[in-house]
């Protein structure tokens, strides 16, 4: 071992890579667990919260107000302070918190609570995202399901979410590229994320610069492959350009394929 | 006759703003009833009160004879008295013939086989069967407001109230709309229409409610309102919009 102690940059690095890529490797896929479920779930939670936010006022007694108003309340104090404070703080609170309370204990594994973090995290971000993606949705639509006597939720879940979801999926995958890196911070509980996994590796030989070149690599190539999946989903999002016409007056069980481009084929 | 809808005293106001002043008039069983008059004289409000897209301010709207507001589900309500925008609004995120039976299925509770089949009878009915599985943005204005009608005819409404709903049309496509509008009429449906098409509410209305300032000023039959108004305030609206129109 002493022997081929590495000499220079390239010759660090890949001992670095021979050494700890499987460390490395565990901790890339604790952050893509990290990132998604947080994501996935930060994504629920946005789209509750905004919901219940659209619940339009009772228009009768004032009293019928307040039990709307007061969650309306609490839902903009959430919103408030998780957006307003760094997820790393967020994080030390609610693990030393819980931890205090006895809500987990000493040998609980640290996964669920980071996943826990992240997704209410991000849900205080996908609410206001959604809100916006709500808002940019015509109000004739809520109208016209209304008008049929379709629910507030019934509205939202068929016809104004998912119009307003495809509005903003530039903004969702952005949430999510954004937990790949953030998820980072997650550190400070011990969760084996791929920053973690860094530090360790570093820390052994003291070689800095090169294990976190390498982890610098990783992210990068994660978060640039996320964002061309990310673009590919949004243009299938986009929706079917063709229709079929049904019948026609020769032949009732004709069928015409018609393109937007208004050419049939 | 009996009275599906009787409106009493029905008031409305944005903050300051009186927009509905007194407003009584009873909708029976086969009735159509065009309401005419000029732009900003409360019209559209009027129609948005009647299925509660608005509070009403005061007064009440009875329902066969109950307060609509209190005595019954606003979503069953909503569901038996049915809207046609002047916008359309077809649900922009699915094809023709799901926006025809997405009200049957989660309001009337109505299985997706039955409900198609209903949706397809209606889109027959207003020519639009071909274009079940178009999207609305692929459709021309004539198109999304018959196909806005069928989803409204799919609820099975006892009452549709019609907002302007050739307005937003180019010229060519308003006939199309008028037809489909005839049929139901001949057919016996119960519509409270809001338009500028005079010559429809002379041809098709049983009564013509003439609205300003917020008020309802003259309420009567076309034969007699386009022939002779009673009141000075319908003379010179007819005398300014006939000139142009018939
Ligand atoms: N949501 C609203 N807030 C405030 N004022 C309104 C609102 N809707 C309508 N109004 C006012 O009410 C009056 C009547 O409007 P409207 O019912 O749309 O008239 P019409 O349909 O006959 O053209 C207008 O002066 C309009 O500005
Ligand atoms: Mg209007």
């Amino acid at each position: 071992m002493a022997a081929n102690i590495p000499t220079n940059f390239f010759s660090w690095v890949s001992f670095l890579m021979e050494k700890y890529g499987d460390l490395f490797l565990k901790g890339t896929l604790v952050t893509l667990e990290v990132a998604i479920s947080g994501t996935i779930l930060g994504f629920v939670i946005g789209l509750l919260v905004a919901i219940l936010r659209t619940i339009p006022l009772p228009q009768g007694r004032w009293y019928t107000r307040v039990p709307l108003k007061i969650l309306h309340f609490l839902l903009n104090v959430y919103i408030e302070v998780f957006r307003g404070t760094p997820m790393i703080v967020q994080s030390m609170v609610i693990y030393y918190g819980s931890m205090m309370v006895g809500i987990i204990g000493r040998g609980t594994p640290v996964l669920p609570a980071a996943i826990f973090i992240v997704s209410i995290n991000t849900g205080a971000y996908m609410a206001e995202i959604i809100r916006g993606g709500i808002i940019s949705v015509d109000q004739g639509q809520k109208e016209a399901a209304t008008a049929i006597g379709l629910t507030h939720w019934q509205s939202m879940v068929h016809v104004i979410l998912p119009q307003a979801v495809r509005n903003i999926m530039p903004s969702i995958g952005n949430e999510f590229v954004v937990n790949i890196k953030d998820s980072s911070v997650l550190n400070v509980i011990s969760l084996n994320e791929l920053y973690f996994t860094g530090k360790s590796a570093a820390g052994s030989y003291g070689r800095y610069f090169e294990a976190f070149f390498i982890i610098a690599l990783v992210y990068l190539v994660l978060t640039f492959t996320v964002t061309r999946l990310l673009r590919l989903l949004e243009r299938k999002m986009e929706g079917k350009k063709h229709y079929t016409i049904h019948g026609s007056q020769s032949d009732s069980a004709s069928r015409i394929t018609v393109s937007m481009d208004g050419k049939g084929k | 006759m009996s009275e599906i809808l009787e409106i009493r005293h029905l008031e409305k106001s944005f903050g300051d703003h009186l927009v509905l002043r007194d407003i009584s008039f009873s909708v029976g069983q086969g009735d159509v009833i065009c309401i005419i008059g000029s732009s900003g004289s409360g019209k559209s409000t009027l129609l948005r009160c009647i299925n509660f897209l608005e509070t009403p301010s005061g007064g009440e709207i009875l329902y066969h004879g109950q307060n609509a507001a209190t005595s019954m589900k606003r979503t069953r309500y909503n569901s038996r008295v049915g809207m046609v925008f002047q916008s359309f609004n077809l649900f922009g995120n699915m094809n023709v013939l799901s926006n025809c039976v997405l009200g049957q299925m989660r309001v009337l509770g109505r299985k997706r086989d039955e409900a198609e089949e209903r949706a397809l009878t209606y889109l027959e009915k207003v020519g639009m069967s071909a274009y079940r599985d178009a999207r609305p943005a692929q459709l021309s204005g004539g198109q999304k407001q018959r196909a806005a009608i069928a989803r409204a005819l799919c609820m099975e409404p006892e009452v549709l109230l019609f907002d302007e709903p050739t307005s937003a049309l180019d010229p060519e496509m308003v006939g199309e709309v008028l037809n489909v509008m005839q049929d139901l009429a001949g057919a016996g449906m119960t519509m409270l229409i809001v338009t500028h098409e005079m010559s429809f509410a002379r041809d098709v209305a049983s009564r013509v409610l003439f609205m300003e300032g917020g008020v309802i000023v003259e309420d009567a039959p076309p034969s007699s309102l386009f022939t002779s108004p009673r009141q000075p305030r319908t003379q010179e609206f007819l005398r300014r919009v006939l000139a142009r129109q018939l």
